[in-house]
């Protein structure tokens, strides 16, 4: 595990993503186990049928959450399940290069015959596999948790929405490690990452129950993350590719503001 | 021959803080040399542009006949470098850093491991618990272990324990015999002296000189106390070629003399003399002799 730069991120990791692996995984157990009392429920649907939209927006779609993919999408894909990924996320991407420059243990690394950029996208990809491993962790939850309540799920579109949450997680870790290879500083790279999934989050849900606000929503990520909910409706391939591109684009510029300035002492 | 480093206007600015100013320097292959300076002086800001953890603000520095920006990876497969601070991570062992720098570096540990028992380092021991000087032995054995063709050493042994600065230079010694160059930035200036060939001297971010030792030496400021049988006044010496300083009590004269005290002792002689004290000059008066060049006078008993 000390063979090169990507796989000591990883060791350094391993705990941080134990815990979250299993994180995920209880969190989709937990819904999964919850959904037969939701679905068994007489009346629930009615219930949510007579609130507002606003308040659908935030609990569940009434149309939708009492079927399993409905419920999922709700309780794992909306709120829960981003938390998660993104604040992980969003710590590995601030460890990253700030994390190191601020231990003061970025200079030594580089004295060693290393690239900047080779450091940096592979504490990048070091990343992206912490965030695979909550992945597969949320889908043996999810898959599990359905076999023992005794329903089915339906494990394309899950697997579907997992791949989604993944590339909103891999875009919040992906700017996070930006600022902090940009401007060295950990804690404004927490803070914007930070800033655009909440912010991202309460524009996603504020301007979908303001009709004339919708048009306006493309400029969150959350949009593009499950503006399509994926678990039932599948991926839709232009919101992807620009979660993808986002977190290209923050490589990018993180490669080259990194390359080009001083490293703080 | 290639130098294994050289300067041209190097110049560093943090801001509108003066890192370093125009610096020129010339230092070959197979020399130990060293910089010399008080603290904030740029000697660290050099060193982190060979890296090239920091980029010019003009100027150039090759460093193995290679650009110091362009050519930095291939520069920083050939050189070791050693910090004042030595800080890295410190959950690792002292073993585990080494193997992991080892393999950045696409060697092994045989030569770590021989340095490690030389200096008496326990490998097992995490990072995070050494003592200061161990923590800096173990960034002297990750400098040397890779058996660069230059070191870059910043304060290398700050905390280090008079046997082990000992044990160090001796180590320095055989690494030159074996054609390696050393670089090496002290304000220590004693240790300068015993292992280096030439020494720039850097103040503000200026180097005001560089020299052989021994040229240095020559400049030597020397502290003078002679004892005459009769009462002197301060203007037949104040004068003299090289004095400066002059103070007369009764029939004793304290000065300093700058080089040769040949005039000195020519003037003493008009009168009848007792006794003469003179301290050896260390490089501490060497130093303060160049600083009092520009300072004006009276700084030079900070000593």
């Amino acid at each position: 595990m000390l063979r090169n730069v990507f796989l000591k991120t990883l060791r350094d990791a391993k705990k941080s993503i134990l815990y979250y692996t299993i994180g995920s995984a209880a969190l989709g157990l937990y819904v999964t186990l919850f959904y037969p009392t939701i679905r068994d429920a007489t009346g629930f649907a009615d219930f949510l049928e007579q609130l507002p939209e606003a308040m659908q927006a935030i609990i569940g779609d009434a149309e939708t959450y009492t079927t399993a993919e409905g419920f999922l999408n709700a309780e794992v894909f909306t709120f829960m399940g981003p938390m998660v990924f993104g604040i992980f996320a969003i710590i590995a991407g601030m460890a990253a290069i700030a994390g190191e420059e601020e231990s003061h243990t970025l200079d030594q690394l580089l004295a060693n015959p290393i690239s900047r950029t080779s450091v940096l996208l592979q504490k990048a990809g070091a990343l992206m596999i912490g965030l695979l491993m909550l992945s597969i962790g949320l889908l043996i939850g999810l898959i599990s948790g359905s076999k023992i309540a005794g329903f089915d799920l339906a494990i394309t579109g899950t697997i579907l929405g997992i791949i989604s949450l993944y590339m909103l997680g891999v875009t919040f870790g992906l700017i996070a490690l930006a600022v902090g290879a940009s401007t060295g500083r950990k804690g404004l790279a927490g803070g914007i990452a930070a800033a655009v999934g909440v912010v991202g989050f309460l524009l996603d849900t504020f301007l979908s129950v303001v009709d004339a606000l919708d048009p306006a929503r493309f400029i969150s990520v959350f949009y593009y993350f499950n503006n399509n909910d994926v678990i039932i409706n599948g991926i839709n391939a232009v919101h992807f590719l620009t979660l993808v591109g986002i977190a290209a684009l923050a490589v990018a510029i993180a490669v080259w503001r990194f390359e080009r300035r001083d490293l703080a002492n | 021959m290639t130098a294994a480093i050289s300067t041209a206007s190097l110049t560093k600015f943090y801001g509108e803080h003066r890192g370093i100013l125009d610096v020129d320097l010339e230092i070959n292959q197979g020399e130990v040399f060293g910089l010399l300076g008080p603290n904030g002086a740029g000697k660290t800001t050099c060193i982190r542009v060979f890296l090239d953890f920091i980029r010019p603000t003009s100027g150039t520095a090759t460093v193995l006949g290679l650009d110091s920006r362009s050519d930095s990876v291939e520069i920083r497969k050939k050189v070791g470098y050693l910090p004042g601070d030595f800080v890295t991570y410190e959950k690792l062992t002292a073993h585990e850093l080494l193997e992991y720098f080892a393999n950045l570096r696409g060697g092994n540990l045989n030569k770590a491991r021989l340095l490690a028992e030389r200096f008496d380092l326990d490998l097992s021991r995490k990072i995070g618990e050494l003592s200061r000087g161990n923590r800096q032995k173990v960034g002297l054995v990750q400098a040397f272990m890779s058996d660069p063709e230059l070191l870059i050493l910043d304060e290398p042994t700050t905390g280090l324990d008079p046997l082990l600065q000992q044990e160090f230079h001796k180590l320095v010694l055989e690494e030159v015999k074996d054609g390696k160059t050393l670089f090496i930035s002290s304000h220590v200036l004693s240790e300068v002296e015993i292992i280096c060939d030439r020494v720039g001297i850097i103040r503000e971010g200026s180097m005001i000189t560089v020299e052989e030792i021994s040229a240095l030496r020559e400049r030597a400021l020397t502290r003078v106390k002679i004892e005459f049988a009769d009462s002197v006044v301060p203007a037949d010496f104040e004068a003299v070629e090289g004095v400066a300083d002059v103070s007369v009590t009764d029939h004793t004269l304290t000065c300093h003399v700058i080089g040769s005290v040949n005039s000195l002792i020519k003037a003493a002689a008009k009168h009848t003399v007792n006794r003469i004290e003179s301290a050896q000059p260390g490089l501490e008066e060497v130093f303060l002799a160049y600083y009092s060049d520009d300072q004006g006078k009276g700084d030079s008993d900070a000593a």
